[in-house]
């Protein structure tokens, strides 16, 4: 630990630890455009400036160094014994001194002085370094009087905009496509005042390689100010009218944190949410742009039974007693309940608490999207899982006396001879492979929760309006063993409901005992009973998750 | 009369020096042969720490101390040669490419085994077609007569070099955007530290060296230390207790350019003035000296009033100017200044590589100052303000007088010093090209105010006659700054709101 003078500020910090990062933890803002913790650090925007002290041997005191430094590559390390500032500190650096500050006000007007001022059609207003550095640290006037530059702006690909006037020419984008992603699409063209960001074009202006790799979207979310623009949310909101909520990605079983931006009518955005040992600053277009299933106009928002081999809408009362019919008439050997990967670890846990304690069945299943392709970075793996919860649902299921867990062939098997089948789904837009196809359409009565009518629901007998990530509360256990928190945003759509909740239900109706309030409360239930969950309660989780013991 | 003293330059003229016959006929490889003779290789680097080479690029470094930073484990070591000669009004190395290139063969061959390098990149800048081609023959040559590649002479020395043209930048002569220039990167400076002596080509140690202090090494080794510091002064600093030697020891590839009558480089000590360097080139073409820039364009100008300075990295230094590369120009009662620093500034502007901030937009918004004032668009207030100086109690400050204000002089400085600060040598930037920029702009503009003000006053560029248009020294805001007391320098230019003291 190295003990450093930061202001009036006495600290201790970790060696290697960059000034603006140990600022950070101290809550002083060292403000910087081209640094960026996830990426390397080129120095370029100079904001960062800070001034170090140093001992001085001529006039034997402490003094300002002559030059000022920058706080992103000005790490703290240990001194030697006989190196100690006023014998005790290991470095001094002031970030607010006049230097500093006059320095800061000169790089923002150089900031300024081609930027178009457009905030107000400016996506980035609201939520921009260049805004609030300015308003913070910059001058209120501008002395620039000659012509300003006016890049053309770009099309980069399928979801990234370029508006070249606004770049501040960081080249944090560039160095994520370097460094992160390592497919190295973007670059710099021109020189001097005339640098820009573009993707390799022929002679022509075409483009030869678009920037459209799977974690393209990132660059937008690293882009300090308004000059990369994402496709999907361009114009659509300003930010300051959203709400945010800390949830986990439902993308793939990598469990990506993110923090959804939200309105009463549906989600707007998915950001990711810095996560050390899961993703880091990152996260996929898959997971980011996956979102618009939650706000489609066809959702299901009425429970459904068939009439006349027509799915038609019917009310909550109505689906619950034909169901209850069904179920009350058949031995519990020829039920079979399905759980879903792609629905949370306490709907799992309601859904094989009723398939044991009150159809007391013991063979469930475990059903979700198909398995995608896997897709590796050089600092990121999109995995092939593409459901959030997998491994969390695989316990939890399994989790009571005697539970058998079917997957796959075993479980499309045991189904095609079973007589009443309640599958949870959840999974938007599945389609259905020939031999589960086969095996559902054999099933005498299938009941099916789902959010999207999909193949799935057209095989049902009974559709059960459910809820989708952004809607409920819960936990999702990813591949690598993290349990994380997902948060209700937006309402369900309609009468849908969350799908514990229909279980739970469903368990009542059919004379079992169950009453849960909340998410919260299946989670302290999963903690006492599930092996290795002891510690998965919400309020140990946090935004933070927890690890289970391997 | 000053005569030239003709080291480097000696065989310039010789018909075919460029071969490796003639070359050896005087005296070539003799003095590396010797080296490897009668030398250690630290020998060698302490001969170039005693002869108080410096480096003769631009930075003035002293070479001897540039090798002791060179970390001795770590191996593979590089030496770069920068021939990457861009700085306006500097031509020097490209004679020593076209014309003798052996003997810039033979200081490497002498670097490389003082430092245990075998591996040379030379890099010539991109229009020195000739001088790449008379490299490269010259290079093939020294192979085939055994001078370079494995075991050279039975000494089991090995030392190859490759010569990589540059794509036409200026930034690339600094040595670090030469090194990224030189790995196949965009050329832009890297952030030091770490300099390359610790981290340079391909992350591993690098000497980074100027052709012409190369071509010094031969006869450093051959004559002997006490030979070469003969030439030029030797300095005591002052500064340290008790004080050192600042030497300035050897002669200087001078290129002199702009209003003398025979223009060119001369070869000349160390130390000398102005006026002599003048008469040396056939005198002035004109009626009287109205600037001289003494090292390149980056460098600070000098006016009539400093003729007397001499032409050495430590008294330029203290005359706030520098030696840089050695390309002085001259400029007659004819020239505008106000032009003169139009064509530099369009210059730095476009050749501004663009990476840190200030640079970036800064060099062009400085240009485009200069160009308002020249097309005689230049702002001026009529408003009247304190006017700074030394005041009657001998201190800097209001001396109760007031002054005109020159809004775009204001701006033109403080903006140019918002880049690098020319008055407590500090940058905002990467690389010195900053200060580069910042120099020449506050330079000319603080020394020949009065042909500023008459542009911005008559709308139009205005030739003055060189006593009107030059400020004296003790009334110019240059020169006091030299005597600034150290507590006023911390703050000049930077308490509170430089806007408004400025404006």
């Amino acid at each position: 630990m190295a003990l450093v003078k930061l202001n009036d500020l006495e600290i201790e910090v970790e060696d290697g630890t960059n000034i603006v990062e140990a600022a950070r933890q101290h809550g002083i803002e060292v403000p910087h455009y081209c640094y960026h913790p996830g990426l390397t650090r080129p120095a370029n925007c100079r904001m960062c400036l800070v001034e170090p002290h140093v001992f001085f041997p001529p006039a034997g005191a402490i003094v300002p160094d002559r030059q000022l430094a920058t706080g992103c590559t000005t790490v703290l390390r240990t001194a030697p014994p006989d190196r100690k500032l006023d014998g005790k500190y290991d470095f001094i650096v002031y970030t607010d001194s006049p230097r500093v500050k006059k320095a800061r006000e000169d790089i923002l007007e150089f900031l300024l002085v081609h930027h178009p001022l457009d905030c107000p059609v400016c996506d980035q207003a609201g939520e921009c370094d260049l805004q609030d550095y300015s308003y913070r640290h910059g001058s209120d006037k501008s002395r620039y009087l000659e012509v300003k530059n006016v890049p053309p702006k770009k099309d980069l690909g399928p979801d990234v905009l370029l508006y070249s006037t606004r770049c501040v020419v960081c080249t944090r984008c560039i160095r994520f496509c370097d460094e992160v992603a390592g497919s190295g699409e973007l670059g710099l063209i021109n020189r001097g005042s005339h640098d820009e960001i573009d993707i390799p074009r022929s002679h022509e202006g075409t483009p030869i390689q678009l920037l459209d790799n799977k974690l393209a979207g990132n660059v937008v979310d690293i882009c300090p100010v308004g000059a990369l623009i994402s496709k999907d949310f361009l114009f659509k909101s300003r930010p300051w009218f959203m709400e945010k909520a800390n949830s986990v990605c439902s993308g793939c079983s990598v469990g990506c944190n993110i923090t959804v931006e939200y309105k009463a009518d549906g989600v707007y955005r998915l950001k990711p949410r810095f996560h050390e040992d899961i993703n880091q600053h990152w996260m996929c277009d898959d997971g980011r742009l996956g979102y618009h299933y939650v706000n489609s106009d066809d959702r299901l928002q009425l429970p459904l039974k068939r009439v006349d081999a027509e799915l038609t809408p019917t009310h909550w009362a109505d689906a619950l007693t034909v169901i209850q019919e069904q179920l009350s008439e058949v031995a519990a050997d020829d039920v079979v309940v399905i759980g879903s990967a792609q629905a949370t670890n306490e709907d799992n846990y309601v859904l094989q608490q009723f398939a044991h304690d009150v159809l007391q069945t013991t063979q469930l299943g475990l059903f979700g999207q198909l398995s995608g392709e896997e897709h590796k970075f050089p600092q990121f793996t999109i995995e092939a899982d593409k459901n959030p919860n997998t491994a969390g649902a695989r316990t939890i299921l399994g989790s009571a006396n005697g539970n058998v867990v079917l997957e796959n062939e075993a479980l499309w098997e045991k189904v095609s001879g079973a007589k009443v089948v309640y599958l949870v789904s959840g999974a938007p837009e599945r389609p259905l492979e020939d031999a589960e196809k086969a095996a559902l359409e054999s099933v005498e009565f299938l009941i099916v929760q789902d959010v999207l009518p999909s193949e799935v629901t057209q095989l049902a007998d009974v559709v059960l309006p459910g809820t989708t990530f952004a809607e409920k509360d819960g936990t999702f256990t990813n591949s690598t063993g993290w349990v994380q928190r997902i948060r209700k945003t937006i309402d369900p759509p309609g009468e849908a409901r969350v799908d514990w909740e229909i279980t739970q239900q469903l368990a009542k109706q059919l004379g079992g005992e169950m009453n849960y309030h909340f998410a919260g409360e299946i989670a302290i239930a999963i903690a006492e009973n599930v092996q290795g969950y002891a510690d998965a309660t919400h309020q140990n989780i946090g935004d933070a998750g927890i690890k289970l013991a391997q | 009369m000053v005569e030239e003293r003709r080291i480097l330059y000696e065989h310039l003229d010789v018909p075919d020096i460029n071969t490796f016959d003639v070359f050896r006929q005087y005296d070539g490889y003799t003095r590396f042969e010797k080296a490897i003779a009668e030398y250690q290789p630290d020998d060698i680097a302490k001969m170039v720490m005693d002869s108080g080479l410096k480096g003769r690029g631009g930075a003035g470094f002293s070479t001897g101390l540039k090798w002791s930073f060179v970390p001795k484990d770590i191996k593979p070591c590089y030496l770069c040669c920068n021939a990457d000669e861009s700085e306006p009004g500097t031509f020097s190395n490209r004679y020593v490419l076209e014309k003798n290139p052996h003997l810039l063969i033979e200081g490497i061959l002498i670097c490389c085994y003082a430092m245990g390098i075998e591996t040379t990149y030379v890099y010539i800048r991109g229009e020195f077609t000739l001088g790449k081609k008379m490299l490269d023959a010259a290079i093939k040559e020294a192979y085939e007569k055994g001078y370079l590649g494995k075991d050279i002479r039975g000494t089991g020395l090995n030392v190859d070099i490759y010569s990589h043209p540059g794509a036409g930048a200026y930034i690339c002569g600094e040595e670090t955007g030469l090194i990224e220039s030189l790995e196949g990167k965009r050329g832009q400076p890297r952030n030091k530290p770490p300099f390359p002596a610790v981290e340079g080509v391909f992350m591993k140690p690098t000497v980074v060296q100027n052709v012409e202090t190369l071509c010094n090494l031969p006869f450093i080794v051959g004559n002997g230390v006490e030979w070469y510091t003969q030439m030029g002064p030797t300095y005591a600093d002052t500064r340290s207790d008790p004080p050192t030697p600042d030497p300035n020891t050897g002669t200087k590839l001078y290129c002199i350019s702009g209003d003398v009558n025979e223009p060119g480089v001369y070869e000349l000590d160390l130390g000398l003035t102005c006026t002599e360097l003048i008469e040396v080139a056939g005198g002035l073409r004109g009626e009287e000296v109205k600037a001289v820039i003494p090292g390149g364009s980056s460098a600070p100008i000098l006016t009539h009033y400093e003729l007397d300075t001499r032409l050495d990295f430590t008294s330029l230094t203290l005359a706030k100017s520098m030696l840089g590369s050695g390309g002085i120009i001259v400029m007659n009662e004819t020239r505008n200044i106000v032009d003169c620093l139009l064509n530099i500034m369009k210059f730095y502007a476009h050749e501004s590589c663009g990476q840190c901030t200030p640079c970036r937009w800064g060099t062009p918004w400085v240009r485009d100052i200069v160009q308002r004032i020249a097309d005689g668009n230049g702002r001026k207030d009529t408003i009247t303000r304190p006017k700074f100086g030394v005041a009657e109690n001998g201190r800097w400050g209001d001396t109760g007088e007031t002054e005109e204000i020159y809004e775009d002089l204001d701006l033109l400085e403080s903006v140019a010093n918002n880049i690098a600060n020319v008055d407590t040598m500090t940058w905002n930037t990467i690389c010195v090209f900053g200060i580069a920029v910042s120099w020449p702009a506050v330079s000319y503009m603080r020394k020949f105010r009065p042909e500023f003000e008459a542009a911005i006053r008559e709308g139009k560029l205005v030739t003055l006659p060189v006593a009107e248009a030059t400020v004296p020294p003790e009334e110019n805001y240059a020169y006091q700054q030299r005597f600034i007391p150290k507590e006023f320098a911390d703050l000049q230019g930077i308490t509170g709101d430089s806007r408004k003291e400025h404006l």
